[in-house]
């Protein structure tokens, strides 16, 4: 059987909490800067944990017109935005028909939905349609060919890369601009706090005090090309995937984690490559109890004895958790650790939960230059998935 | 091109025809489907429609629970507005602390798979027409490189919720908007399949029976096209947000009603 068609992540771009494009992201990463503060756009007086992972400028774009005024669209744009400012992809430099889009998120243009129910224009149903700010970003990029939208909760960000990747092995495009967004808006604030998921402490990921995650908003997206397509810089390859669902509790994560175990080993063998080849573990790491615990146990059984002696790292202590925007920061992290050779920390893990034992990369950023990685992500509903990445 | 499944069955409910409704209909609903235990007591509509059309798929199928659970089953889920009942809901302020879990779109695949015990691979697309027809493309190529052994492609599209603000939006005052919950089940099979996909091409099919489906379009015209006996080559089409997609597939493919490919 042919090999499959290699996919190279020539470049990407973001928009965070802890930087606005790609540049700041990293050097944010590596200092390890937080971008927790307290959430200033929404009223979040009621709510129990008023700090999050707020973007407090939306990109360096001056000029918003022929943009909507929905922030998810925003984030999108802002990313796509740093994205084009490298590639010089806007305008398209191919054929529009043959430049496809595809966007995860866990809750689309949402935010749009409570205004269109307070009385603003009906218009905004339009954005509110979770599949809105992908649409809108198609049009602002110019782009004629497939336009994807996936949702599976905060796993979002690694199915759209991996269906991107899809759509350029198949044919169906030449590029495509793929990745996550969300947006910190009071609907989900209100919901994860009478879900008594965030924490008024620190995000800990792995540490032993660890009470629960605070939440974050992000626009992440990737510029994907098939491997032979692709001259000049580059970030690295997409080389697997793998998801799985748990098939156990709409909130809760299966308690051993064989869901996400079932997803690694899947990635890992769509990458075509064994456990002992992983140099680096991009963690899902939300910081709550049962996340962090569960998380470790799967990736013991998934790598096996590798699982020791990796570095495993969770970003989400100081960006929040981005939901939909996650898994491609991740992913572009373990793809600039690489190139950078420099293991962004965990930061805030101070005490070790005895139960979470593997090499977190405490403290601060560390010298190493991994070639493969691997990058988890778990969410709502049960979806597992896991990315495989190769260094340039 | 993919080789084709083989449809081995379908479940669908849906509103009732705009015929039947009359012209001043503009929401064909769905009933609230009952089932009976305390997990099902906060549960979305949209959720309990989902799995009633997997129950509806079984029998159609002729099959038991016990023919679809496991990690050799895959799950394909998608809509283009199913969730906008439980976000207006929690937005409003109605249903409790777990109402918030009920919004996303994930769960409603999660609650067929948490009921059916299915843990294989999975994916959920938002949108129309064109996501249904992607959705089927999709599971036919995990099929075919052994991923699974069967795929579902499970769509839910509900309205009566949020009627008033699909009257307030002129995209959607021109048909009566259909609710229905359909579950296809696929194995692998033989002949081709054939995804095609382009953005403001030539009109798609319009939904039968002059209805909107969003999503679930796909679905109704396989099953009157299964229910028709027809003897053409099977041919779904579907348009949304600009996009226009199209299935070609084989006819050499069984679509037997309870046979085992």
């Amino acid at each position: 059987m042919a090999a499959p068609e290699r996919v190279t992540v020539v470049a990407a771009g973001v928009v965070t909490p802890i930087g606005a494009d790609l540049e700041a992201f990293w050097s944010a990463l590596v200092t390890g800067a937080s971008g927790i503060s307290q959430i200033e756009r929404v009223a979040v007086a009621d709510l129990r944990v008023q700090r999050g992972g707020e973007v407090k400028k939306v990109g360096r774009i001056k000029d918003w017109r022929g943009v909507p005024d929905c922030r998810a669209t925003r984030l999108l744009v802002a990313a796509a935005d740093d994205l084009c400012t490298q590639t010089g992809f806007r305008p398209l430099p191919l054929d529009p028909a043959r430049v496809g889009v595809v966007v995860g998120t866990a809750l689309g243009g949402v935010e749009e939905g409570e205004r269109a129910l307070a009385g603003e224009s009906a218009r905004r149903l339009r954005d509110a349609l979770y599949d809105g700010p992908g649409d809108r970003l198609a049009r602002w990029l110019g782009a004629r060919g497939p336009v994807i939208t996936v949702s599976t909760a905060c796993a979002s960000g690694a199915t759209a890369l991996a269906m991107g990747a899809d759509l350029l092995r198949r044919g169906e495009a030449d590029a495509v601009v793929a990745g996550g967004y969300d947006v910190l808006c009071r609907f989900v604030l209100r919901g994860f706090d009478a879900l008594r998921s965030l924490t008024r402490d620190e995000v800990r990921p792995f540490d032993r005090r660890r009470t629960g995650l605070l939440l974050g908003e992000a626009g992440a997206l990737a510029l994907l090309r098939r491997e032979r397509d692709v001259r000049g810089p580059r970030l690295g390859t997409l080389l697997g995937y793998g998801s799985a669902s748990d098939g156990f509790h709409i909130a809760a994560p299966e308690p051993q984690g064989r869901g996400l175990e079932r997803a690694i080993t899947a990635a890992l063998a769509d990458a075509g490559v064994s456990a002992r080849d992983i140099d680096l573990v991009s963690a899902h790491g939300t910081a709550t109890p049962l996340n962090d615990r569960i998380e470790t146990a799967a990736l013991k059984r998934a790598l096996g004895a590798r699982a020791y002696q990796v570095p495993v790292n969770s970003i989400k202590a100081g960006l929040g958790h981005t939901m939909g925007a996650a898994a491609a920061l991740e992913a572009f992290m373990c793809l600039l650790a690489a190139q950078r050779a420099l293991i962004p920390p965990t930061l805030n893990l101070e005490d070790p939960d005895p139960e979470c034992d593997l090499d977190y990369v405490p403290g601060q950023a560390r010298p190493g230059r991994p070639r493969l990685m691997l990058s988890t992500s778990m969410g709502f509903g049960g979806c597992n998935g896991a990315l495989v990445l190769e260094a340039a | 091109m993919t080789a084709a499944p083989a449809i081995r069955a379908l479940g669908l409910l849906s509103g009732q025809s705009p015929a039947e409704a009359g012209p001043a209909a503009r929401i064909l609903p769905l009933p609230r489907p009952n089932r009976a235990g305390d997990r099902f007591r906060r549960t979305t509509r949209e959720c309990l429609l989902a799995l009633a059309a997997v129950d509806a798929m079984l029998e159609d199928g002729t099959a038991g629970r016990d023919a679809i659970a496991g990690d050799r089953t895959a799950l394909q889920y998608v809509t283009a507005a199913a969730y906008g009942a439980s976000n207006r809901a929690f937005i409003e302020r109605r249903g409790g602390v777990m109402h918030f879990a009920y919004t996303a779109p994930a769960v409603v695949s999660a609650e067929v798979a948490i009921e059916f015990g299915i843990t294989g691979p999975y994916g959920i697309l938002i949108g129309g027409a064109p996501a249904t027809l992607r959705a089927i493309e999709q599971s036919a190529r995990l099929l075919e490189a052994g991923r699974c052994d069967r795929a579902l492609v499970l769509v839910v599209e509900i309205f009566e919720e949020c009627a008033d603000l699909y009257a307030r939006h002129r995209r959607f005052d021109h048909r009566p908007l259909v609710e229905t919950a359909a579950c296809l089940w696929l194995e692998r099979g033989v002949g081709d399949l054939r995804f095609e996909s382009a953005r403001g091409a030539g009109a798609a099919g319009d939904p039968p029976g002059g209805g909107e489906r969003f999503a679930a379009g796909p679905l109704a015209d396989l099953r009157e096209w299964r229910d028709g006996a027809r003897t053409e080559p099977l041919e779904l089409s579907g348009a949304w947000r600009g996009e226009h997609a199209r299935l070609r597939w084989s006819t050499e493919q069984s679509h037997a009603r309870g046979s085992a490919a």
